[in-house]
């Protein structure tokens, strides 16, 4: 890891030029966004059904009266006893923002495929807030190419982050947005895979140390990460997604 | 009515798959960014600092707990401020939580403040966080680091933020509105509230000797700032015309 080691003023120089190539990164992002803006907005015609705590809810009623909303769609499937880890990591992400994030007319959710019952049982565990329901017995998952079929799955193959992948598991993880008004709800984004990497700010804190993500000697990238209670104990998890590895790794 | 543009499927994924290959290009600029990053040379840190923590007075090389690198979060709470910056809680809230992870990957994160450790102890305890949280309190850490300025640095407009001299809106005279409603709501005023400045500071160890790495200041905080990743994913964005965050136990009450 050892670097040159320099004075402050010609650290200082080395700094600089770094500097402008990071604010150039930082306007070419903020011109993506306006961009992403600018997508079309498709209506959502199917009545999709949801449970949450308080019984049955339609997507309208998951904008908890804002106008946008924002899923994370959080792979646990109907047969695992666990969320999965990493995105248990992604949520340790967002738990503490939803609140400001509903200061700004937005609802973050998650959603997944297990029963309400056994989502909300592993929330507790974790100390999070943020609401989840869940999308069993729902095209909800399907639809929005987070969830695979028997079939699907058989052929080990599927669509997911816009492409045919080979797929290897019954759930995978992604992010979709929707706006709401007067006119109905419309689905206005998707991101799936590494589209999802800059809603962790645990990455992004990596990204300003020397060693960096440092994940290159591992077999499969996110090795490291364990559910927030699972560091002492050290334990492997069964489930994992796309993006941190296969299933067979588990 | 909706006002903005709809369509088919079929529209909508052609315009996704556009912006797609944009995404996927900003996410390749990013890492080549964390490379530079990683390829800066390093500033040997001789001075021996002293912070006040929950566990008593330690040494920076303390802080590393046992890990090879140490982040630091400039969390602007002056000596004098009745309660942390707004801005900064709002990060905080965000990264609470995440230390756990970025402790058992080699990176220790700590936030670190110029206030007396009794007021940031009440204040994270009023917020519900667990991050671990050290005074610089007496100490030239803030200063040399750059984000903390003396009296006669900020009457002289010799505040030298973010590797340039009275650029930042903290620095304009009169101050701008949200400069002043940010000194209020931390119960200061505008001249004692800006000589304290929020940033990163990033240091490695080895073989026991401690090394500078890298610093942001300013909007180079954003990409941290995991309320904005969010927004920026929101049909509106982030959707401000001003400061509209508060504390998180603060919205109720405007």
């Amino acid at each position: 890891m050892r670097t040159t080691i320099v004075s402050h003023e010609d650290w200082l120089k080395a700094r600089h030029e770094l500097l402008a190539a990071e604010k150039a990164f930082t306007r070419e992002r903020d011109a993506l966004t306006r961009r992403r803006a600018a997508l079309p907005w498709e209506r959502v015609t199917k009545p999709y059904r949801f449970e949450g705590r308080d019984g049955p809810l339609s997507l309208a009623d998951l904008f908890e009266g804002r106008s946008q909303l924002i899923v994370y769609h959080f792979m646990f499937a109907p047969d695992w006893d666990e969320g999965c880890k990493s995105c248990s990591f992604w949520a340790d992400n967002f738990n503490g923002i939803t609140v400001h994030l509903n200061h700004r007319d937005v609802t973050l959710t998650a959603v997944s495929r297990a029963p309400f019952a056994r989502l909300e049982a592993y929330r507790k565990r974790m100390g999070w807030t943020f609401p989840w329901v869940s999308s069993a017995n729902s095209d909800f998952n399907f639809d929005y190419r987070v969830s695979f079929t028997p079939a699907e799955l058989a052929a080990g193959e599927a669509n997911y982050n816009y492409g045919v992948q080979p797929i290897d598991v019954s759930d995978e993880v992604g992010i979709s947005v929707f706006a709401r008004n007067a006119d109905g709800v419309f689905h206005t984004y998707s991101c799936y895979g590494r589209g999802i990497d800059m809603m962790n700010s645990a990455y992004q804190f990596l990204d300003l140390v020397p060693k960096g993500r440092d994940e290159g000697s591992f077999s499969f990238p996110m090795s490291w990460v364990r559910r927030h209670d699972d560091y002492a104990a050290q334990t492997e998890s069964r489930h994992t997604c796309h993006s941190c590895g296969p299933a067979s790794a588990a | 009515m909706t006002t903005h543009a709809t369509g088919t499927r079929e529209q909508w994924l052609a315009a996704r798959l556009d912006l797609l290959a944009a995404e996927k290009d900003l996410t390749r600029r990013s890492d080549a960014v964390a490379q530079l990053r990683q390829a800066l040379p390093w500033v040997r840190v001789d001075k021996d600092y002293r912070f006040e923590t929950d566990k008593g007075p330690v040494s920076l090389g303390d802080l590393f707990a046992g890990r090879s690198q140490l982040l630091v979060y400039h969390f602007m709470f002056g000596p004098d401020y009745k309660a942390g910056c707004p801005s900064c809680s709002m990060i905080a809230d965000g990264f609470n939580g995440l230390d756990v992870h970025l402790a058992n990957h080699d990176v220790m994160l700590w936030a670190v403040s110029r206030a007396p450790l009794a007021k940031l102890q009440a204040y994270k305890s009023r917020m519900g966080w667990t991050f671990p949280w050290a005074s610089s309190h007496g100490g030239d850490f803030n200063f040399d680091f750059n984000v903390s300025f003396s009296e006669a640095q900020e009457r002289a407009g010799e505040v030298e933020y973010n590797f340039a001299r009275n650029t930042h809106a903290m620095d304009q005279v009169p101050p701008p509105a949200p400069v002043a409603q940010f000194a209020a709501s931390c119960g200061i005023d505008v001249r004692t509230f800006r000589r304290d400045r929020p940033g990163m500071s990033a240091f490695v160890r080895e073989d026991n000797a401690i090394y500078h790495t890298y610093s942001t200041y300013a909007r180079g905080v954003d990409a941290i700032w995991g309320t904005y990743a969010f927004l920026d994913r929101a049909p509106k964005g982030r959707n401000e015309s001003g400061v509209w965050w508060r504390r998180h136990d603060e919205y109720d009450q405007h």
